[in-house]
């Protein structure tokens, strides 16, 4: 079925649209529709999620490449729009981690945060992820990127609690600073390229001088990394993920660090793959120090959304891992390493969401999810406790789950490409997150039963509540399960996902930036006798040939 | 010459907003970050070349083409690129002004079973060091209606809202039930 690619408008503008139709209701009947904003939320959610069921099966499914030009203005001119099947699986993923958590949120967020925006917000935050997944252009993409941050900001905020206000000045100023370098690239690629069209950059970029490209990719690593929260530039993550209503937390963990990372993917194949092999030196120290810190540090912390939120970070860097090592390797095996990756990315983002709301909900039940006053759950909750139970082997990496099928992909190209180092890190690393979980699950489910001081008896007492919590969790980790146990075809699908976006000339030609007078490089443009990479097309015919990829 | 300026301006622009950031006090935490915006607004005007004298536009378009070969027009985009990226930062930094406040509020005002309790260190948002009590816990504050099964008073809560916030009293009164 052909799709148009007009249908790529309709992630930004659905959410868009009904979040203001939901506030201008909240403005002429008073605040105290909430009833009417849940319905109107959840019809969006659900519209999304099949608007991105449609762009996945024509991008991941059938190999197409979606390209709006909006207003019919060609490309450098107008804002492009472009849709492949990386961006389409993070669409997907998105529109199910937002459709899973939104029973969740229904359940647990207080009335004082439903009218506060709560509702609305959740749209805004969706229609900036969306649209930084789908951007063309390198300023669209910061303008997205600034809407799912406010989004964020106020969500984080929303009941302005102390810890809250706490916590929320770190994240926005530590994200802020991030957007600022990420802006100055922006700005610098617009001086020195003469333009910010993601296409027109990645065909001009081989011929810009080394200085310009290296100060551009630098900048863009540590803007997009530190959104990703790798290594060094962490910090704002286990600052604040434990503060606000696990909703808001399970949403945050499914969702926010993979734009970052979903960026890292984009920028890297995108504009300089070369630089993923003359840089891969670093950015296995980057991925190793990031999964070791991550799994780490959730070691010493005291409660149970303390440490997903460090196990984010040691996530990220194994998909960054996946990332460095995606053009190392045999010619047949191009792209292994992403495909590894972005099929680690759709575990994570699904079992991740699922172990954090498991987490909220063993809060909601004791009252505090400090590690050291909760306990005994399992008789009491015996259905939550194999929820999460099963989650948390899941993130673990145990058979026959998604953990299982993505860890051990990518730890065969770490291992087959030669990086000892880095794959006995990340077993490690995987080690450590086994021992976190089993600490978890000893501390909150098993010993005695240890009274809580205070509990929300208003949605302990509601038995629709109690569904509506513990069934999205059910339906991710049966997902995981499904992900786990269709291994194969899955992964024969993110390896065609991986080496759509390693086509850089395909994305180039499918956008066709016109040749124009403005698309002359500035005056001041200094052109080089760089080498443009060519391993990606030269052996289309041996490609064909490969077992990664399917026979059309 | 004025290009050379226009880099230092940026250049001083961006360390003076580095150095505001990393003091302590939340006042110079705002004014950094909107130095460093216009550091970046300032970079972004110096990305589409120091023209004099160039329009933007094209008056006549059948010459159009001349135009092009003796000079090209000045570059309408970065400013542009200026005005959104000043929108935004102008909202962020209300935001921030009002999460600041809040947080001073909180800092300054709050009282705990009738006596005065610091709930959050005052000055440094950063101070990452040993989590309170309050820094644990609370966004079950407005949920919480009723503690059972237990003796032992309230540790670490904030005071229950006011009536305005009362929220069993705004259900009522919106008639807000739920399914």
């Amino acid at each position: 079925m052909a799709v148009s690619a007009n249908l790529l408008a309709a992630p930004v503008a659905a959410p868009l649209l009904i979040a203001a139709l939901i506030l201008l209701l909240a403005r002429w009947g008073g605040r105290r529709l909430i009833r009417h904003q849940i319905a109107l939320t959840a019809l969006a959610l659900c519209f999304n999620f099949a608007v991105a069921l449609l762009i996945f099966q024509a991008t991941a499914g059938q190999g197409e490449r979606l390209v709006l030009q909006m207003g019919a203005w060609s490309a450098p001119y107008g804002i492009t729009v472009y849709g492949d099947g990386l961006s389409a699986t993070l669409l997907l993923l998105t529109a199910l981690v937002a459709l899973a958590v939104y029973p969740f949120a229904v359940a647990t967020i207080d009335y004082h945060r439903a009218r506060m925006g709560f509702h609305p917000l959740y749209l805004f935050l969706l229609m900036g992820v969306n649209g930084a997944f789908l951007s063309g252009d390198l300023f669209n993409l910061y303008v997205f990127f600034e809407v799912l941050l406010m989004a964020s900001f106020v969500l984080l905020t929303i009941g302005a609690q102390p810890a809250q206000t706490n916590s929320g000045i770190r994240y926005v100023v530590l994200n802020l600073l991030a957007s600022t370098v990420f802006l100055v690239a922006a700005g610098i690629a617009y001086g020195t390229l003469g333009t910010l069209n993601m296409a027109q950059i990645a065909e001009r970029l081989p011929l810009a001088s080394p200085a310009v490209r290296t100060l551009f990719a630098g900048l863009l690593l540590v803007g997009f990394g530190s959104k990703a929260a790798i290594f060094p530039l962490f910090f704002w993550l286990p600052a604040s993920y434990h503060t606000p209503p696990p909703a808001v937390t399970a949403l945050f963990g499914g969702l926010l660090t993979k734009v970052g990372v979903y960026t890292l993917f984009r920028s890297f194949t995108l504009f300089f793959p070369e630089l993923l092999i003359s840089w891969q030196p670093t950015l296995l120290t980057i991925a190793g120090a990031t999964m070791l810190v991550g799994a780490l540090g959730a070691l010493a912390q005291p409660g149970i959304r303390r440490v997903l939120s460090f196990h984010i970070i040691s996530h990220v860097g194994f998909m960054l891992m996946g990332l460095a090592v995606a053009l190392s390797g045999n010619k047949l095996a191009i792209g292994f390493g992403l495909g590894a990756a972005v099929l680690y990315l759709c575990h994570h983002m699904i079992i991740k969401t699922a172990l954090i709301m498991a987490g909220g909900a063993v809060e909601l039940h004791m009252g505090s999810d400090r590690l050291a006053s909760i306990g005994g759950l399992v008789t009491r909750h015996p259905f939550l406790a194999f929820l999460f139970f099963m989650a948390a082997i899941s993130l673990a990496g145990v058979p026959p789950f998604s953990g299982f099928v993505s860890k051990l992909s990518l730890l065969q190209i770490t291992l087959d490409t030669r990086h000892w180092l880095v794959s006995g890190v990340s077993i490690f690393a995987s080690l450590l997150t086994m021992l976190n979980m089993m600490r978890l699950w000893r501390e909150s489910f098993w010993g005695d039963y240890k009274r809580p001081s205070r509990v929300p008896t208003r949605i302990l007492q509601s038995s629709l509540r109690q569904r509506l919590m513990l069934t999205p969790i059910a339906v991710l980790v049966l997902l995981s399960l499904g992900l786990g146990i269709l291994g194969g075809p899955a992964f024969r699908l993110s390896m065609r996902v991986a080496q759509q976006a390693l086509d850089r000339q395909a994305y180039i030609d499918a956008v066709s930036p016109a040749a124009t007078f403005s698309t002359k490089p500035p005056s001041h443009f200094v052109p080089t006798t760089a080498t443009v990479p060519t391993f990606l097309t030269e052996n289309a015919a041996d490609l064909a040939r490969s077992p990664f990829v399917p026979s059309p | 010459m004025i290009s050379l300026l226009l880099a230092f301006a940026v250049g001083s622009l961006f360390a003076c907003g580095a150095y505001m950031i990393m003091r302590r006090g939340q006042i110079k935490l705002i004014l950094g970050l909107g130095l460093l915006s216009h550091g970046v607004n300032l970079l972004l005007f110096g990305s589409g070349r120091l023209a004099e004298g160039r329009p933007p536009i094209f008056l006549d378009k059948d010459s159009y083409a001349e135009t092009i070969a003796w000079s090209l027009p000045a570059d309408p985009l970065p400013q542009a690129l200026i005005l959104t990226a000043i929108v935004i930062s102008f909202g962020i930094t209300a935001f921030v002004i009002v999460l600041v406040n809040r947080r001073h509020t909180i800092t300054a005002t709050d009282y705990v079973h009738g006596e005065f309790v610091p709930l959050l260190k005052e000055g440094d948002p950063f101070d990452f060091s040993e989590p309170s009590e309050i820094d644990q816990y609370d966004w079950l504050a407005y949920e919480v209606d009723e503690v059972y099964d237990s003796d032992e008073p309230l540790s670490g809560m904030p005071p229950r809202p006011p009536s305005e916030h009362d929220e069993s009293a705004a259900m009522e009164e919106d008639n807000y039930q739920w399914p």
